[in-house]
């Protein structure tokens, strides 16, 4: 699932054929100053104003505004470009035109299990999200278009009527065309508007979710996509995305400031019944973490210096199930390099490392971490017959 | 009794190395319960045609690889179910070529990052055609005792530890590839062990649901109970849930879910599996699954470490009521032969070495010279001839001995085109022959006539001077017993017009003032050869000899001295002549003479 921010979802939007409103995306004052020299709707019309970045509740931060001319524009720029809201520093600015309408509607399209839903209501903005019941759905199996009639029915039943019901279901029509030729996961129009200038339907506002698996046969997706959790992510999760975007098998890490116990275990599956352990006793998560498909052991090496030098940590939690491949001797001596390293630079002064694993190689594995007892780590070490979790118990013990 | 994988089983597997290492896992199941391979194909495009080797027991099984899946099926038509492990790109367009197969009717795919749009077509195509798609991102499948597809049980040891070698009583649906081998092995220690453990893969929509598999178990009678271990995201667990609670069912069902951390965290943070994302109205969430679980009747465990005593009690249970007998082992189990590394290293067997070395070894991070790192020697301002003393006499020769080497080896590296090993290694170049046997063919040149005689001019020296002979005695024991001397005599030099090269490494080595018994002696004989005849001088062979001799070096080793230097120099012709694009070389008729006899009628064959 990969979040796509507000410019290049209306771009996708506009390239099915979707009425959007003229906007911009600008990274400075200069450059929106030029393009109001350029582009006569800049001058004419009203205009809107927003941070360009993953951040929820744009509005209450004042990173929303409304109503200007281009001058008014230019100085909401300014004011925006290099504000600094928690870990993200807005770096653009979305400038669009403002569209007169009266009645405002809702259109999504959503993946479902049998393929995807067509979602229509004839309301839209705050309204729809009270009024749940009044969007009515089409559901589609996967490989089927909507024909024009079942998206005229759905029209109707949502309470569209005459022109504006062929109009309606023309939308969500193309909106499916967009959903499913992009490989889209979730597309939401709130509000659609009927623009006044032309009896149009304008999609004002766009969320866009695709599918970051089928980005190899979308070579226009040339655009970045967006943290998922209202942060831009931070250096080290940055470095180890790049590690896993480079191997074989993977890593993962994201940081949860604040935290004391430190993960570092194996398996997109057993790692979440980890993090589940220490929420169950009344632990606090510092990140999550993840190595799996056997990666090589530089990679779970940059992996464990990243969770090494998370801050105020007093367990690391080396947990994984019973492996099917993943070479335990192997991805084992690429935590120990992390460790010794981390040791080497200060690090995991009165840390407690706690292990439990199994799978190819695993006694050789246990083995050379037992061994960091006689470097001077705290470390304890549990095989197989050690329940997974069990070693997240001995740790929060109090 | 299993479901998907049993007895009749027959496999091809799409794709290359990652299929192949699956294959070899798949094999040693097949030895562990005595079954023939099962993996009768390979389809991958760029290897068709040829085979595939697997290692079974002690031997290797050669598994033909195919352009097609229906090449693979007509020439195997037993096969029944293929394997997917061709790369996301490409991973749609081979499991719609294998579901297409009429002889195909379970479709397993482990390939990740298939795209959702994907993944949902190639499901509803295996819907549509009354067949199975189980995946993608799945790690496998395994029934006990039966059949194995794709790597799930891991390594040999754990089967035999997880009891995967004969049938249990439990069924097990994950979505984690780790976590299956975790439950599979729970199986094993707190009940009876598995009947068919399948992995359906993490992602958000995979092409069969833990439902479809509930009805197969429910139908399979050896299946007692079902374990599944489910995450957060989707609504597979809630269907689950609903199937288990909508009639009375024969197995019993015990469900766990993973995502309860999410409750705490940060909103829209997501972890682990693709699939493992919570709904926008809180639907999907573990809360809301495990409590779907609780409510249709199935065993919730807590937490997963409570998975194993609730696995237990359900076995005891089915043992009280006699649904269950207790599992009898094999007394004895086949045992995967060790390579030969393995055994070595458990001191199982020992190996008569083929070859011994005295000199070298680069089996850790750089290679060693008779012990000595080649980075430590460059960083103490060792040189090349103190290699050469260290791989050739095994010795740090020292910083006066490395100074006469380097001048032996600048003088005698090349000695123009028209000699021999340079006009051959030239004639090669001009033919396009490539660098390594251009200079091989000037290398070969070296002997009796050409370069050769060091060593031989070096033995002689030494065996006079060993016997403290003198020129006469010598000159009368070469001429009755070996023939001229090696190292005295030039084909142009002579006492008149002296090689310079001679001169000079004489007049260095002389200025040392270092004991040159060899030389000296070889400097006594040509006094007296040269005078007998004007060009039975000593040459360079001989001098080189003389001193590498008086330096200890081996006698065998000399003629090296000439190679070695003499090889900078066949190189050199080698590059000098492909830089001009030199032309083929050939012969003119009259730079030969034509001794044979004239042309004449050939006789009628007898």
């Amino acid at each position: 699932m990969a979040k796509v921010l507000e410019g290049p979802g209306m771009g996708l939007m506009k390239k099915w054929g979707i009425h959007v409103p003229n906007y911009v995306v600008v990274t400075s004052v200069d450059e929106l100053t030029k393009l109001g020299q350029a582009n006569d709707w800049m001058k004419t019309s009203k205009l809107v104003a927003k941070a360009h970045e993953a951040l929820g509740s744009r509005f209450k931060l004042g990173l929303v505004k409304v109503g200007l001319d281009l001058n008014g524009a230019i100085a909401a720029t300014k004011e925006m470009i290099g504000r600094q809201v928690g870990s993200i520093t807005v770096s653009q600015v979305i400038v669009s035109e403002m569209v007169p309408h009266k009645e405002e509607y809702y259109c999504a399209v959503k993946s479902t299990r049998e393929g995807s839903e067509v979602l229509v209501a004839n309301c839209g903005g705050i309204e729809v999200e009270s009024n749940w019941d009044r969007v009515k759905r089409l559901c589609l199996e996967v490989g089927q278009s909507p024909s024009p009639a079942q998206l005229e029915k759905l029209s109707k039943d949502a309470g569209f009527a005459g022109p504006l019901a062929k109009k309606m279901a023309d939308f969500a029509g193309k909106m499916f065309t967009c959903f499913d030729s992009e490989d889209a996961q979730y597309l939401e129009v709130n509000p659609v508007v009927t623009r006044e200038s032309d009896g149009e339907l304008v999609a004002l506002d766009a969320v866009t979710l695709l599918d970051g698996d089928a980005k190899f046969r979308h070579p226009d997706w040339n655009f970045q996509f967006a943290a998922e959790f209202g942060r831009s992510y931070s250096k080290d999760e940055m470095e180890v995305m790049a590690v896993d975007s480079k191997i074989k098998g993977s890593v993962k890490f994201i940081e949860i400031p604040g935290g004391d116990t430190a993960m570092l275990p194996a398996g997109g599956g057993a790692s979440v019944y980890y993090s589940d352990a220490v929420v169950a006793r009344g632990g606090k998560l510092a990140n999550y973490a993840e190595y799996s498909g056997d990666p090589p052991d530089w990679a779970v090496e940059v992996l464990t210096e990243k969770v090494c030098s998370l801050p105020g940590i007093k367990n690391i939690i080396v947990g994984g199930a019973i492996a099917n491949f993943t070479d335990v001797k192997k991805t084992f001596g690429g935590i120990i390099n992390g460790f010794r390293k981390a040791k080497g630079d200060g690090k995991l002064k009165g840390v407690k490392i706690w292990v439990r694993r199994g799978g190819p190689r695993e006694k050789e594995g246990l083995d050379a971490m037992r061994a960091l007892k006689d470097e001077g780590f705290d470390i304890n070490v549990f095989d197989r017959n050690t329940p997974l979790t069990d070693i997240v118990d001995k740790a929060l013990q109090k | 009794m299993s479901i998907l994988a049993n007895k009749d089983t027959r496999v091809v597997i799409q794709g290359g190395a990652a299929g192949v290492n699956a294959a070899r896992r798949m094999a040693e199941f097949c030895y562990l319960i005595k079954r023939p391979l099962t993996v009768e194909a390979f389809v991958y495009p760029p290897d068709a045609g040829k085979t595939n080797e697997v290692p079974y027991g002690s031997g290797l099984i050669a598994i033909p690889i195919y352009k097609t899946i229906a090449e693979a099926t007509k020439n195997h038509p037993a096969i029944n179910t293929s394997l997917v492990y061709i790369g996301a790109d490409r991973a749609m367009k081979g499991g719609m070529e294998a579901l297409d197969d009429p002889n195909i009717k379970v479709v397993s795919m482990i390939t990740e990052g298939v795209p959702e749009k994907d993944a949902k077509l190639l499901g509803a195509h295996a819907r549509k055609l009354g067949k199975v798609f189980n995946g993608p991102s799945s790690i496998g499948i395994i029934s006990a005792g039966a059949c194995r597809l794709g790597v799930i049980g891991g390594a040999f040891d754990n089967l035999v530890l997880s009891k995967l070698y004969r049938e249990g009583s439990f069924g097990v649906i994950t979505k984690s590839g780790g976590l299956s081998n975790e439950i599979i092995w729970i199986c094993s220690q707190f009940a009876d062990g598995i009947t068919t453990a399948i992995g359906i893969g993490g992602d958000a929509y995979p092409g069969t649901d833990y439902v479809s598999y509930l009805e197969m178990f429910e139908n399979d009678p050896q299946t007692k109970a079902v374990v599944i271990v489910g995450e957060m995201g989707g609504d597979l667990e809630e269907r689950a849930a609903e199937w288990y609670g909508a009639k009375k069912r024969r197995v019993k069902l015990i469900g766990v879910v993973s995502g309860f951390c999410q409750e705490s965290l940060p909103k829209g943070m997501k972890f682990g599996h693709a699939g493992a994302k919570e709904g926008m109205k809180g639907e999907g969430s573990a809360r809301s699954k495990s409590d779907a679980l609780k409510k249709s009747g199935a065993i919730v465990p807590a937490t997963f470490g409570a998975l194993g005593p609730a696995i237990k009690e359900t076995y005891q249970e089915l043992l009280k009521s006699g649904q269950v007998k207790e599992p009898v082992e094999p007394a004895v189990l086949p045992r995967l032969p060790k390579s030969v590394e393995e055994a070595m290293k458990a001191d199982e067997v020992m190996v008569a070495p083929l070859i011994r070395t005295t000199i070298s070894d680069d089996r850790g991070d750089e290679p060693c010279y008779v012990g000595y790192p080649a980075s430590e020697l460059i960083n103490k301002g060792y040189e090349i001839p103190h290699v050469i003393g260290l791989l050739w006499d095994k010795r740090l020769i020292s910083r006066q001995e490395a100074e006469i080497i380097k001048r032996i080896m600048m003088l005698s590296a090349d000695h123009g085109p028209c000699v021999s090993g340079a006009y051959a290694t030239i004639l090669a170049a001009c033919a396009g022959i490539g660098l390594s046997q251009a200079v091989a063919a000037g290398l070969i040149m070296i002997g009796p006539r050409f370069g050769g005689a060091v060593t031989d001019a070096g033995r002689w020296f030494k065996y006079a001077v060993d016997n403290k002979m003198n020129v006469d005695e010598f000159l009368v024991y070469m001429k009755k017993n070996v023939g001229p001397v090696p190292g005295i005599g030039h084909r142009v030099k002579s006492l008149r017009n002296p090689d310079k090269r001679v001169k000079e490494l004489v007049g260095y080595v002389k200025s040392l003032n270092i004991k040159t018994p060899c030389l000296d002696f070889a400097l006594a004989v040509e006094q007296v050869t040269a005078v007998k005849k004007d060009n039975l001088i000593l040459n360079v062979d001989g001098t080189m000899a003389a001193v590498l001799v008086d330096m200890g070096f081996p006698v065998d080793s000399l003629n090296g001295f000439f190679i070695l230097s003499r090889t900078i120099g066949l190189i050199g012709h080698w590059v000098d002549q492909k830089r001009q694009d030199s032309r083929l070389i050939r012969l003119f008729d009259y730079l030969v003479n034509y001794a044979a006899p004239k042309r004449r009628e050939v006789p009628p064959l007898k």
